[in-house]
């Protein structure tokens, strides 16, 4: 009994972005990481392009950080004081980019200065062959300062430079245009907002595949479905044709998920939550997974046994291509 | 083009007799519109109305309901491919491996923390839906010992899976009025399968690795009269079994492909297979083993896939308190829309600062949204701070306002005698910044 | 453009170019073609050239094209008889003009000419040339000549990001030092970047401010380029570097170059003093980048906008500035500059004696704790603001005509009326109301003052904790300057405001301020659908109802009530990239129940394809959707022919066996249910409600709490609908909540449905 499979043809798809340059392109990577590309929604190899799996990224600090779950400083304790070394054990663990997000202040408590945030980057550059996305602390002052910086010292890397958001986007896009990088755009779990980013941004001269957007999740069980929604909401506009949702989308499940009590809190806590280390690993792993199938890009971890179980499972998905060529 | 509801209630006997469950005929009409209740809920339909109506007539993915003694689990009567289009409705039916090899007494133990397993979500138990046995061993008698060793501890809903339909049978006349799942009917077995379904009035599993196949499946089993059926597309890994969910549910939404309109199921052993199977579109998942740390993000999960996104998850309303407060630390109000009770809740934890967390009834709705809908306002305000006998258990009155709602702080001040009323920042992360510069605490 | 300008500066720049080729042969002769030129500390050679013509000038040989490329451009001398259209001509000499000059620069390098010595200066940071300011050399003292990379990079930054708003490219000498000063100051405390050169008969304004001890520099962000006019022309180096840095340009690429600095780059040449042939070509140049040229002598002026984004040439004779001395005169002066070139000016602060903020919105200020009050019970409070041409506000001019409070009681009431001149070159007179309505936010804003009410019927109160603090009647105006400024500068570029406790005038300005309210009612009630060529979208809501799409028209105002046509608009002028978008309507497809080609398709795109067309005015077919925030339902009751409407506010039960809250899951959501939808209770008055469907006077049932609430205007309503004891015949809660109920209600009522044609 032949079925006919309804198939989907958009008009539209994601753009590509390239992250790092090689030294032939005027960077310093021994390898480049592509995303995008997508002409059809996630996986769905039987009616359009994949061309690109999401990549993993891991989230590392340039110093030894002060909030994170002790079961994650227990994870990188070898390297949590170098953020070189940890670079290097984030390649190892598997990581296709390295995100090193920096401190507000030194591990003396002092604020950090644009040339320790210079040297954190460089030294990490030279430690890993990966691209860089590099974060500033989050304060708008502190960040355009502490990036302007690494930007010009980073001429030509392709680096990521985040985070932009509505109420500070400018320098850092304009540092951004000047020393050829690109931008990660964030906007609160909303695609107008995020659409409207995109345009702010693109107006300014960045052209857009230098633009990766965040459209910001919740960690599961805090708001998940608000932000797996706006993806693929972002990602059928995007499929439609609506050119200022057609970035990558980058999201931060490890941020999220390490947040939440469930994984930051080992005593006290319900039996029915189960054994702590499996479950905060669960939490971020099954977040990430959740937002894979919406579409994430780029997801962002941080425990090096999450980011083993995403890679199985984008490897398992997108193998899938052999079986409707 | 789908007829709406004005089209459709022309046809019904418009006698607002209520049968149906509507308060009249145009309600029950617009239900149908929205493919979200069957026509044959309406008992005076004429027969001339119903051919009209065959399209509207029914869910395009059916609904399947598994029974059993005290407990039901629905699947089916989806009726979008993405949740923001509309809501995913019947949560998919999260079931447990059991294997008729284990032994009877390891059974029943595993059998009971699975029933017993339950965990709270912002007010919500959640639990796991049933046991889903398996005859490894072949043999009926095995088979039928496992069950009743479940039922010797458990009544909630089974699931019975063998490759010999024959053995089955006598685990299937211990179940006393009850709507199982059996399976899995292939082409070589399902008129086996569907005698017994038949015979039993279970559910049956129709297990195939092609859509065509399951198409040609459903399509002979119906035509034994057995229509309660959940399909089970085997994917070669997860990347096919996501476009076989697709084009089920795109099959039976689009196309109106009755062959294949009814809910699905997936076994998984990955945690990949189980995120995938929430997301995207199965009605059943049979887990391999039982292990709290991933039930529970798993409960968790599905709870927030399957969240109306019209209704937002709300939290209990009432007073919590963190950081060990005392009755001279600050009262902070906000609304019991989830999100924001957590974003603040987090906050304030992890600032260390002591608070007395008042969360209103807002319906559910953040503060602006409340507040412009009037369920955020002064009298609600002072209303919890009296239900939550604040009045007797803080000595120094203060009550801080989300920022976003200063509006209200002369109000709540009339409200509330004897309170001193602040207005807060407008952002959960910039509360520790105000217990610094405003309430001077360090 | 003036045919005197342009002649002027064509003979300036034949003049130069003439100059400049002169120059180079003699340079080649004594210096060899392989003598290699270049400013100080940039990866971009000779800037203005590479970024024009791609070529990148390393030794004086490749200077040959590069004086070809100029000559080419000059145009002859118009004849003083003929007529011909010069604006083409004026700039492509312009353009010459700016290749010679910096070829010239560039020659003067080579000669040890550039930078310009000036004995005895220090450069408060600058380009650093190792070889003059050696302490072994006995440093040279000299001025700034070209700026290098580092210092663009980190100025361009912030001209990019917004910090800094623009630069301006200020030539000859002003008035008297004093005014030199006076100028410069104005331009640093708005943050704009000074670039000083040129000379009027030997002196120039470095000089002048040389001698008044200004420091000058990088530091202090004016930077003296040099006394000849030449050297202006690193400003247009550092505006084409900027377009290559920032804009992601390559050489040669000039014509984007020059778009890029006229769109993005906040510049504008001040001409100080007499103005020569020099002068005029160079300015022709600098409106080649859309840089205004603003003069404080008697020129010819250019006004019509085009090429750069306002006028070309602006004069204003110094001595004819309105203004008590020079040291006004010049700060009118700069002023102009910054309008002309529409340079954003923001203001973050409300520089009141009382704290600010939006927490402080709600506050109540008690009778007991009431300094004193305007309007209300005792007194009359009016608040007014109209739009005024540019040249007639003054910004930041605040004036109080007549007794402060000081006089009254405590606890007592005077009259007070605020009126608000507002002007901005994309105002319009349909935005007066929307930003009139945002003085009760604005003033509320302030600790211890409080606002209610609108128009002439406001009421403020000043608490006795804010006069204690000092807060005054100007503080008034204060807030409104700096609010209107930091929350519509995208409208508003002058505000002025005037508080009037006088009370003969205040009575005058009563008067205009009702004829002005009455005129806006009417222009509100004659701003018809059919009167206008667009609507407007609003997406706020699809955060919730990601597919829903409100189509706001003049008679149709958001379903939640908060947004008409008017606010979208002003919402789009200030936010072109926000919420409300206009849709143009295309063609009428049916004037009846209204569609257009252009809402259908907005439609399709705005709801991501899940709604195909939409009818403005009918309830039956291809209803508007709703998000769920609406104010009311309407819902057909089959039965009676009928529509009912329920509110929001009531939770009784409805003829439709269902309440608010149940019906509201079939209204809402986004989805297209014809025979119930969501409105703003407004548009209940609208004489476009349903009526493709027979209008208002298909509304059977109603909820009492709208009848009571908008009585006066439903009587109108009525009138209109030639029944004028329609709301009468309307059932409501209180009588009818069953279909069988309102039937009867109905007959007895002999309501105007029993009559009408079936509605389906």
């Amino acid at each position: 009994m032949p079925v006919e499979i309804p198939k989907e043809k958009w008009p539209g798809s994601v753009l590509t972005v390239t992250l790092g340059a090689l030294p032939s392109e005027g960077g310093t990577r021994k390898r480049v990481v592509t995303v995008g590309g997508e002409t059809t929604l996630p996986f769905l190899h039987f009616e359009g392009e994949i061309p690109n799996p999401p990549v993993v990224a891991i989230e590392i600090k340039d110093r030894k950080p002060d909030d994170w779950s002790p079961l994650l400083l227990e994870a990188w304790k070898d390297v949590i004081d170098d953020p070189a070394q940890w670079a290097a054990a984030a390649e190892a663990a598997g990581a296709d980019l390295i995100v090193l997000a920096l401190s507000l202040t030194n591990r003396n408590g002092e604020p950090t200065t644009p040339e320790e945030a210079v040297a954190n980057v460089k030294a990490v550059l030279g430690a890993t062959g990966l691209p860089l996305i590099v974060l500033g602390p989050g304060q708008a002052e502190v960040d355009n300062t502490l990036l302007v910086a690494v930007s010009e010292a980073t001429k030509g890397e392709r680096l990521a430079l985040g985070i932009c958001e509505d109420k500070n986007y400018r320098t850092i896009v304009a540092t951004a245009m000047a020393n050829g990088h690109l931008v990660i755009a964030r906007t609160p779990m909303d695609v107008n907002l995020a659409k409207q980013l995109n345009i702010l941004i693109s107006d300014m001269g960045l052209p857009l595949n230098c633009i990766l957007m965040d459209p910001t999740t919740g960690a599961l069980g805090y708001g998940i479905e608000y932000g797996y929604s706006v993806m693929e909401r972002l990602r059928l506009a995007a499929l439609q044709g609506d050119k200022m949702t057609q970035l990558p989308m980058i999201v931060t499940p490890g941020f999220e998920a390490w947040k939440a009590k469930e994984s930051k809190v080992g005593e006290g806590v319900p039996k029915a939550w189960g054994d702590w280390l499996s479950r905060a690993i669960n939490w971020e792993t099954l977040t990430a997974l959740t937002l894979i199938e919406a579409g994430a890009d780029i997801v962002v971890l941080r425990h090096p046994e999450s980011v083993k179980r995403v890679k199985a499972a984008i490897e398992e998905l997108m193998a899938a291509k052999t079986l409707v060529s | 083009m789908a007829l709406t509801g004005i089209q459709i209630y022309k046809l019904l006997p418009q006698t607002n007799c209520k049968e149906c469950g509507f308060p009249t005929c145009l309600a029950f009409a617009m239900k149908l519109a929205a493919k979200q209740v069957e026509l044959s809920a309406c008992p005076y339909v004429s027969e001339e109305a119903k051919a009209q109506l065959e399209e509207s007539a029914a869910p395009p993915i059916r609904l399947i309901t598994l029974k059993s003694n005290g407990y039901e689990v629905k699947a089916g009567n989806e009726v979008v491919m993405f949740r923001h289009e509309k809501t995913f409705y019947n949560k998919p039916g999260l079931f447990v491996k059991l294997q008729s090899s284990a032994l009877e007494e390891e059974v029943k133990s595993l059998a009971k923390r699975i029933h017993d397993y339950c965990v709270n979500y912002v007010g919500i138990e959640l639990q796991v839906d049933g046991f889903a046995v398996e005859d490894d061993t072949h043999q009926p008698d095995k088979l039928k010992a496992t069950l009743a060793a479940i039922r010797s501890v458990s009544n909630k809903p089974v699931m019975i899976f063998s490759d010999y339909p024959e053995n089955l049978g006598p685990a299937l006349e211990q179940l006393d009025n009850e709507v199982p799942l059996i399976g899995c009917a292939t082409s070589d077995n399902w008129e086996k399968f569907a005698d017994l379904a038949k015979r039993f009035k279970a559910a049956l599993a129709v297990k195939a690795d092609q859509i065509e196949t399951l198409a040609e499946l459903t399509e002979k089993i119906k035509g034994k009269g057995v229509e309660d059926l959940v399909l089970v597309p085997m994917g070669k890994n997860l990347g096919h079994e996501l476009m076989l969910q697709t084009q089920l549910r795109r099959l039976a939404l689009k196309a109106n492909y009755r062959p294949v309109g009814y809910p699905t199921l997936a076994f998984c052993s990955s945690q990949a297979q189980m995120v995938q199977a929430i997301a995207k579109y199965a009605g059943f998942l049979v887990l391999d083993a039982f292990a709290e740390d991933l039930l529970y993000p798993l409960l968790v999960l599905r709870q927030n896939i399957y969240t109306d996104p019209q209704k937002p998850i709300q939290v209990q309303p009432g007073l919590y308190e963190i950081n060990n407060p005392q009755p001279t630390d600050p009262v902070l109000v906000t609304t019991n829309f989830s999100i924001t009770y957590f974003s603040v809740a987090n906050e304030v934890e992890s600032s260390g600062y002591p608070a007395h967390l008042l969360v209103t009834d807002a319906e559910g709705m953040s503060v602006l949204t409340a507040w412009a809908a009037g369920k955020f306002d002064a009298e609600r305000i002072a209303k919890a701070v009296r239900a939550a006998n604040l009045e007797e258990k803080i000595t120094r009155k203060r009550l801080v306002l989300p920022g976003a709602v200063a509006v209200l702080s002369g109000e709540v001040e009339a409200e509330l005698p004897g309170w001193e009323v602040r207005v807060g920042p407008r952002e959960a992360v910039d509360i520790p910044k105000f217990y610094k510069q405003v309430l001077q605490v360090n | 453009m003036s045919r005197y300008i342009a002649t002027r500066a064509i003979r300036g720049a034949n003049a130069l170019v003439r100059e400049a080729e002169l120059m180079l042969k003699r340079a080649i002769q004594e210096k060899g073609g392989n003598q290699k030129v270049a400013f100080p500390n940039t990866a971009y050679y000779l800037p203005l050239i590479y970024g024009m013509t791609g070529i990148a000038v390393e030794k004086l040989e490749d200077l040959v094209p590069v004086i070809e490329h100029a000559k080419r451009l000059l145009h002859p001398i118009p004849a003083e008889s003929q007529w011909t259209p010069y604006l083409g001509e004026a700039l492509d000499c312009g353009m010459a003009t700016l290749l010679a000059a910096e070829a010239i620069e560039a020659i003067r390098f080579v000669y040890g000419l550039q930078p310009e010595r000036m004995p005895g200066f220090t450069l408060a940071g600058g380009t650093s040339y190792p070889e003059l300011d050696s302490p072994s050399n006995g440093r040279v003292g000299h001025l700034n000549g070209p700026i290098d990379d580092i210092q663009l990079r980190a100025w361009g930054i912030q001209l990019v990001d917004g910090r800094m708003p623009g630069f301006a490219a200020i030539i000859g000498a002003a008035k008297s030092n004093e005014v030199a000063v006076k100028i410069v100051r104005e331009l640093q405390k708005r943050n704009i970047l000074c670039f000083l050169s040129g000379n009027v008969n030997g002196r120039s304004i470095i000089h002048q401010l040389i001698e008044e001890g200004v420091e000058l520099g990088y530091d202090t962000y004016t930077v003296p380029f040099g006394t000849d006019t030449l050297s202006a022309i690193y400003a247009l180096g550092f505006a084409t570097r900027s377009a290559l840095t920032f804009g992601g340009l390559k050489a040669g690429q000039a014509r984007e170059i020059l778009l890029y600095n006229r769109e993005r780059v906040f510049a504008f040449v001040l001409a100080l003093g007499e103005v020569d042939d020099l002068k005029y070509a160079a300015a022709a140049g600098a409106i080649n980048f859309g840089f205004p040229v603003i003069a404080d002598t008697v020129i010819p002026q250019i006004l019509p906008t085009g090429i750069t984004k306002y006028e070309h040439v602006v004069s204003m004779p110094f001595n004819e500035i309105e203004g008590a001395d020079d040291l006004e005169r010049a700060e009118r002066l700069v002023q102009k500059c910054i309008e002309v070139r529409g340079v954003k000016v923001k203001i973050t602060e409300v520089d009141v004696p009382v704290p600010y903020g939006s927490a402080f919105e709600g506050e109540v200020v008690r009778k007991s704790d009431m300094r004193v009050e305007f309007g209300g019970k005792y007194s009359r409070c009016f608040e007014y603001l109209f739009m005024a041409p540019l040249e007639e506000v003054v910004d930041g001019k605040i004036e109080v005509i007549g007794p402060s409070y000081e006089h009254v009681e405590p606890q007592g009431h005077m009259d007070m009326g605020i009126v608000v001149r507002v002007a901005g070159r994309n105002m319009q007179e349909d935005f007066e109301p929307v930003l009139e309505r945002q003085i009760h936010y604005f003033i509320n804003g302030a600790s211890g003052i409080q606002h209610i009410g609108q128009r002439d019927i406001a009421w403020i109160r000043i608490s006795k904790n804010a006069a204690d603090k000092g807060f005054k009647l100007e503080h008034f105006g204060k807030i409104l300057h700096a609010r209107y400024h930091s929350d519509f500068g995208a409208i508003v570029d002058k505000v002025q405001v005037t508080i009037i406790t006088e009370p003969e005038l205040l009575q005058q300005w009563l008067a205009k301020a009702r004829a002005a309210y009455d005129y806006r009612n009417k222009r509100l009630a004659d701003l018809t659908d059919d009167k206008v060529d667009e609507f407007y979208s609003c997406t706020l809501c699809q955060s919730f109802a990601p597919n829903h799409v409100c189509i706001i028209s003049p008679e149709r105002l958001g379903l939640c009530g908060a947004y008409n046509w008017l606010d979208c608009k002003a919402s789009y002028n200030i936010n072109p990239t926000g919420p409300n978008q206009p849709i143009k309507l295309g063609k009428v497809i049916d004037p009846v129940k209204g569609y257009w080609t252009g809402t259908n398709e907005y439609a399709k795109i705005g709801s991501h394809g899940v709604v195909q067309e939409v009818a403005m005015y009918s309830i039956m077919e291809n209803p508007m959707t709703a998000c769920g925030c609406f104010e009311c339902i309407v819902m057909l009751i089959p039965e009676a022919n009928g529509v009912m409407v329920v509110s929001r506010e009531d939770p009784s039960m409805t003829p439709a066996g269902m309440t608010f809250s149940t019906l509201a899951g079939l209204a809402g959501g986004g989805l297209q249910t014809p025979g119930v939808m969501g409105v703003g209770k407004y548009f209940l008055l609208s004489p476009k409600f349903i009526s493709a469907d027979g209008g208002f006077k298909r509304v059977v049932w109603m909820s009492s709490i709208l009848k009571e609430t908008m009585a006066e205007e439903l009587k109108k309503v009525a009138e209109r609908e030639g029944d004028p004891d329609l709301i009468e015949k309307i059932a409501d809660e209180r009588y009818v909540t069953t279909v069988e109920e309102l039937l009867t209600w109905l007959q007895e009522h002999n309501h105007p449905v029993l009559t009408m044609e079936p509605m389906f």
